[in-house]
């Protein structure tokens, strides 16, 4: 039997860009441990679940997912820039705009979190609410918002870094490393279009 | 970084970049909308499938893997499925074992589970 070539629908994606992918495959599986407590708790204390989402903040919890969304549409826009001599100019721009949504997102968050600690939502003796697993929700809400945080504050250093490089010129903010930290940025936005339902829209009526 | 697929023209994409995120606004607002029917069960269900259109949205053209090749499709779909593996097998366990309180839990916190019958 003779071997036959044959054609190949698409290149081999670089290492970086492969790399990328496995770590966020790894991810989905540390966050997927937050998410699975979060499923138990929320169908074991349904009530309690429903009494403590209603004390979140969802007009702040709207806005900075309105803020994560722009700034992924955002830096989906730098990295076609980058591939466009024509458009070139405007990446550095672009990825410092997604780096200040970014930022402030987590300003809002200090702000609401600011609020929860005062209203004694944060999970100890003081804690406000009474109804059973409530406080468990909170212990979630403060880890997973807080995991995803750190998340962010990596994005927005990576991404500011690379602005300052595409605006210098260096040789290190090149196309593919704009494209595989954009792949991050769009993960943590991931992230968050699922915590957003999962912790603020619990049950708004009633 | 080579792909075997010619860029698209800029104009295409950063259209559809800006569909996309509309797209995304608008079932931010069904998602926040939804809320406050009352659906029951299928609150959760409605802003589950509306947060997983969004992340498909995001995945398939911001990430582009509408763009990519079977080997990073393969390692998107591994780290989902796999995550559902993990996520039915400790349901399972959970599902069928009996509460006992942790020293650092209240009481009353466990009491709507356990006024609940127990799996034998």
């Amino acid at each position: 039997m003779s071997s036959v070539a044959l054609p190949e629908p698409h290149a081999e994606p670089g290492t970086g860009k492969l790399g990328m992918w496995v770590f966020l495959a790894s991810e989905v599986l540390f966050f997927g441990g937050l998410f699975l407590a979060y499923l138990y708790g929320r169908t074991h204390w349904p009530l309690g679940w429903a009494a403590a989402s209603r004390h979140t903040d969802v007009v702040l919890g709207t806005v900075n997912t309105a803020l994560l969304l722009t700034s992924s549409a955002v830096i989906a826009l730098a990295v076609a820039c980058e591939e466009d001599e024509r458009q070139r100019r405007w990446t550095a721009r672009l990825l410092a705009l997604t780096a200040a949504l970014g930022s402030a997102f987590l300003a809002i968050k200090g702000v609401e979190y600011h609020a929860e600690w005062r209203e004694h939502l944060f999970p100890g003796p003081s804690f406000a609410l009474d109804t059973p697993g409530a406080q468990e929700f909170f212990a979630l809400y403060f880890v997973m918002t807080g995991l995803h945080g750190v998340h962010m504050i990596v994005g927005i250093a990576a991404l500011a870094i690379l602005a300052h490089g595409r605006r210098h010129e260096r040789d290190w903010a090149r196309a593919d490393h704009i494209e595989i930290a954009a792949l991050y940025w769009h993960f943590v936005d991931i992230v968050w279009i699922f915590l957003y339902p999962l912790l603020y829209l619990v049950q708004r009526h009633g | 970084m080579a792909d075997a697929r010619p860029a698209p023209a800029f104009a295409r994409t950063a259209r559809a970049i800006g569909i996309a995120w509309f797209a995304l606004v608008v079932l931010m607002l069904a998602s926040l909308g939804s809320a406050w029917l009352k659906l029951g069960a299928f609150n959760v269900v409605a802003g589950l499938v509306i947060a997983a259109i969004k992340a498909a949205i995001v995945a398939w053209l911001f990430m582009r893997l509408r763009e990519a090749g079977p080997l990073i499709r393969l390692v998107a779909v591994i780290g989902v499925g796999v995550w559902f593996i993990l996520i039915g097998l400790s349901g399972v366990d959970y599902e069928t074992r009996a509460l006992t309180p942790a020293a650092l839990q209240r009481p009353q916190q466990l009491l709507p589970v356990q006024a609940a019958p127990q799996p034998r």
